[in-house]
This record gives C-alpha cells, structure tokens and sequence, in this order.
C-alpha cells in the first residue's frame, strides 16, 4: 500500500471485535454438545458465504444469484481430484479457490454491462448450468449418488472443524474489512452509490466490479473446498436454489450492505432452519412467515439494531 | 503552443436531433472560457462528448494536443479532465469525507500524495466541518453543489469542464465556488470551460465566452462582446445586458 492511504480506524476496530469475538466462542465447546457443534460449524461456513456474497451485492450493487455455485466449484474442484486422483486436501482446497476465482473472473466480464435484474437472471441461469453438469456428468462427478471427500481430519469429531471454520471465518472477514476499507473498498461503494459519477472521477469501475466478482467467488470457493472435506459427501444439492436463497435471507436479515449484518444474520438463521427441518416441506414456508415478520420490524436489519451499541463503546474508549 | 482543450468538428445525433453541429472550439492553457445559450442548445452534449459520457458521431476531442477519440470516461478523468454534472451526482450513501477521499484515491497519483491532508484542507476550506461525517443524500442542494465542486479539486486537474455550477444555489456558496474555480486557476494554471447562465459571474470569471446555438458555435468574443450581437439577444438574452 502506498504512502497516501492509511486505513480508517474502523479497520483496527473490527479486527479487535472480530478476535474477541473468536475468544467467546472458542469457549462455546465447553458448554455445547455436538449437534449444536456442528450448527454451528456450519453457521461459520454460512457467514463466510453470506458476508462474501454481501461484498459482491452489499457493497458494490451486483446482485448475483450464484454464489451458492461458486462455493459448489471450490468443493467439487477438491473433491474431485481426490477421489479421482488422489490428491490430498492441501493441494485440492487452494485448487478449488483458483477455480472458483477463475469462474468468477469469467462470469464477472460476461455480466459486466447487465443491470439489477439482468445480472440476477443471468448469473442464476449460470448457476443451473453448473447444477444441471453435476447432475448429467454422473461418471465424472458422481452426480445424485453423492461424491465423497476424505474427511480433513482422521475421525468425525466435530471439535477441530469447529475450530478450522471458527478461524476460517474469522481470517476471512479480517480479510474482508480490510479490503473493504481499502482504496478498492471506496471504489466498490462509489461504484453501487453511481457508476457513472465514479468513472467521472477516473475510477476504472470494469476492472473493480471484475476484481470484486472474482475475489467473492474465490472466496466461496473457499467455503465451499473446506465444507467439502466437513460433511465428507458432496451433491448437486450444494447448488440448489434455496441453498442461494438462505445466503440473501441471512444477509437482508443481519443487514444488507453493512459490514456486521451477514455475521450476525448467518447463525441465526441456520439456527432456525436447521430447527424447522422437522417440519419438512413445511420449513420454507415457515421461514418465510418468519422472513416477512422480521422485514416487517426491522428494514435495515439486524445490524441497525447494533449500530448505536458500537458507537457507544468506541466513543467512551477512543481507540 | 497546443490549446489545452480543443474540439474539432465535434457531430452528435440522437435520433432525428442533431445535438451538436460541427462544434469546433479551442480553450488555451489557464483560460477561463464561459459557454452560453439557450436551454436544448447542446452545451451539455458537447460537456458529454469532450469527457467522454458519449462517443461523437464524427470530429474528436484533443486535451493538451492528445487525440481523446477511443478513450472511456475514466481514462480521460484521469488524464487531468474533470467534470462536474448540471444535475449534481455525489456518491449518496457515502459521507462527506469519504466522498473526498474517494475523488482522491480515484486520481491520486496524479498529484499529492497526503490524502487525510487533502481531504481535511478541502474540508476546511468548504466550510463543511460539521458536516463531514454526514451522508452526502442528507445535504442541501447548495452544500451538495459545492462537495461535488470540493471533490473536483482534491487532486488539482489540468482541466476542468463545469455543467451549470451555479445553478439554484445561494450567492454565498456560489462565491465559495468562484473563489475555488480562481484559486485552482491561479496557482495550477488550470483551464476552465464554464457552462452558466449567471451573466455576472460569467463576466467575472471569463474573458471569452462561447454561445451556442441550435447545435453550434453561433458567436464568440468577450461577453461584452457577443451580448451586443442581435441574434445572441434575439435567441438567448432576450435584452441587452446592462
């Protein structure tokens, strides 16, 4: 970083709240059995999807619909190469976040002129594509029947990948706020804020919006390589709408556009889902009902409610 | 020497409207040059082509004797032209602030190099301290009319093309305005193409106006000048000026 940026204080702020954070919940197993473990575990996969789909449509107003497909590249990248190859975990999870990145630098140009809803249908349509290969390729992914992953841990206890995807999130939204308050962080806002004054100004918003499309897909690809070598059996299902829509529930309820809103949107949301599993056919309707009453109450989400919280406790400890 | 900024038989047509007609003008390094004439004469078309918002049908654009043909609107921002909209366009949710920094970190390295400082000096400089940590969307017409004119001169620019600065804006914050517009032009030597209506202010800043009429350069002379002629008072002024 040249000379003449400095991060905003914001940015010592939140990685200071985001350790402590990691602090509190590192104590969590003490109390938790292992089914609340694994929601969890899965709710910390969920906050890295949800808090880098919001980079994406939060912060720079692309809203794209197939982040869920992007974490499905990461995962199947990964798994493939080891069940058909052999290759260990080490090499196929990075592999899974170069292609997933790859992918998205190229769906990033493909959708670069589409507005709002355009680029939302046309990055589901990708999506499809993507479930609809899994699913026809079977001698090749393994399609319906599930492909499984070596397990990144020798045995299914679920305290280390707590803890793996305790940190990965934690690494990953440290990442995040600092991009976010990076030049290219300005340059992602001005961009949703007015395309036209930004480039006025001289920023080359082609190459934000690229960067920040391929940058949140490798992101999900990420996710999606380690939730691979977590749940140990990989399906199209990883690609199936509802899956995209849990990623705009947890965001639009935590907080559309903010930095807080998908970290605290993500748990309990899957916290409720996981809860309403037992109703069947029933859970998205329920959810939905749900969806709706907290929209009702809270427009601006679950962060609004936090906001005033945050700036009280940095004005009475400057730091 | 080059002209700083000059077109050269610039032709736009949108639709069966021929917005502008073989518009040629040259500004030289350090001029303030006004551009009058009635509403729907192509003043803003001709500030769209020359910044690039669109591509003309034929004719170029030349900033410091370099050819803008084929070049995006980012490109040539950052080449040391820069803009200010009629209808004026800040970054809405960002606060006063962050839109300086913003116009700062856009065209950074191509002046100083202490962004807090320059966002800070402009801030004072505006007047609009109080206000820095406020969303841009919550101003006034007036206030967002000068951070718009602010971020422009964050990173000084060779040149500046401003579409109506004074419109609907008090006389204090117009003065805040002409006094930027002075100091940039004094101590960076920058050239200036003013689109207003303000005859006052035109009269104050420029010593050459352009009019445009129905699509071209239908005068041009000192204010003085061109207000006498019977056709700019015929389709603009409506009277001589006093």
């Amino acid at each position: 970083m040249s000379a003449s940026f400095a991060f905003p204080p914001s940015f010592r702020r939140s990685v200071i709240a985001i350790v402590a954070t990691v602090v509190v919940f590192a104590f969590v197993p003490l109390m938790a059995g292992s089914f609340a473990l694994h929601v969890l575990t899965i709710s910390f996969y969920f906050v890295i999807l949800a808090s880098s789909w919001n980079l994406l449509a939060g912060y720079t107003g692309q809203f794209s619909l197939a982040h869920h497909a992007f974490a499905a590249i990461g995962a199947y990248t990964s798994g493939l190469l080891g069940y058909h190859y052999g290759i260990p975990a080490w090499i196929g999870i990075p592999a899974g976040v170069v292609m997933a990145g790859l992918f998205g630098l190229i769906l990033g140009r493909l959708v670069l002129r589409m507005r709002a809803i355009y680029l939302a249908i046309a990055t589901w349509a990708f999506a499809e594509t993507v479930h609809i290969y899994l699913t026809a390729d079977y001698q090749f992914t393994r399609g319906e029947l599930g492909l499984s992953v070596k397990p990144l841990y020798g045995n299914v206890n679920p305290l280390p990948y707590y803890f793996t995807f305790l940190a990965l999130a934690a690494l990953v939204l440290i990442g995040l706020r600092a991009l976010i308050d990076s030049p290219l962080g300005y340059f992602m806002r001005a961009i949703k804020d007015d395309e036209l004054r930004a480039k006025s100004l001289g920023i080359d918003t082609t190459r934000v919006k690229i960067a920040v499309f391929s940058i949140s897909s490798a992101i999900a690809g990420l996710a999606g390589a380690f939730y691979g070598h977590f749940i140990v059996l990989l399906s199209p299902q990883m690609i199936d709408f509802s899956e995209m829509a849990k990623i705009v529930i947890m965001v639009v309820i935590g907080g559309f556009g903010t930095f807080l809103g998908p970290v605290i949107g993500a748990a309990p949301v899957q916290m409720v889902m996981t809860y309403l599993q037992k109703y069947g056919e029933w859970n998205l309707a329920i959810f939905a009902l749900v969806v709706i009453v907290l929209m009702r109450f809270s427009m601006e989400g679950l962060a609004s409610l936090f906001a005033p919280v945050w700036r009280r406790i940095w004005t009475r400890h400057a730091i | 020497m080059e002209p700083a900024l000059e077109t050269i038989g610039l032709f736009k047509r949108f639709g069966g409207l021929l917005a502008t007609n073989d518009v040629s003008l040259s500004v030289e390094r350090g001029e303030i040059r006004g551009l009058i004439g009635p509403n729907g004469a192509g003043k803003t078309t001709l500030v769209n082509l020359v910044t690039g918002v669109h591509a003309p049908d034929a004719g170029e654009v030349k900033l410091g004797g370099q050819s803008l043909r084929g070049r995006g609107m980012h490109e040539i921002a950052r080449l040391g032209l820069v803009r200010s909209f009629q209808v004026t366009r800040l970054f809405g949710n960002m606060t006063v602030r962050e839109n300086l920094m913003t116009s700062f970190l856009a065209r950074r390295d191509k002046g100083e190099s202490d962004g807090a400082g320059q966002t800070e000096g402009m801030i004072a400089l505006t007047k609009l301290g109080p206000l820095a940590d406020t969303q841009a969307k919550k101003l006034s017409g007036g206030q967002r009319a000068l951070l718009q004119m602010a971020c422009g001169f964050v990173v000084p620019a060779n040149c500046y093309v401003l579409d109506e600065p004074f419109a609907g804006i008090n006389p204090v914050i117009k003065d805040a305005i002409i006094d930027m517009i002075l100091d940039v032009n004094r101590r960076h030597r920058a050239t200036f193409l003013v689109v207003s209506h303000e005859m006052a202010i035109i009269r104050r800043l420029c010593q050459q106006v352009t009019v445009m009429m129905e699509g071209r350069v239908a005068a041009q002379g000192t204010l003085d000048e061109v207000a006498r002629l019977p056709e700019v008072i015929a389709g603009y002024l409506g009277k001589a000026l006093e």
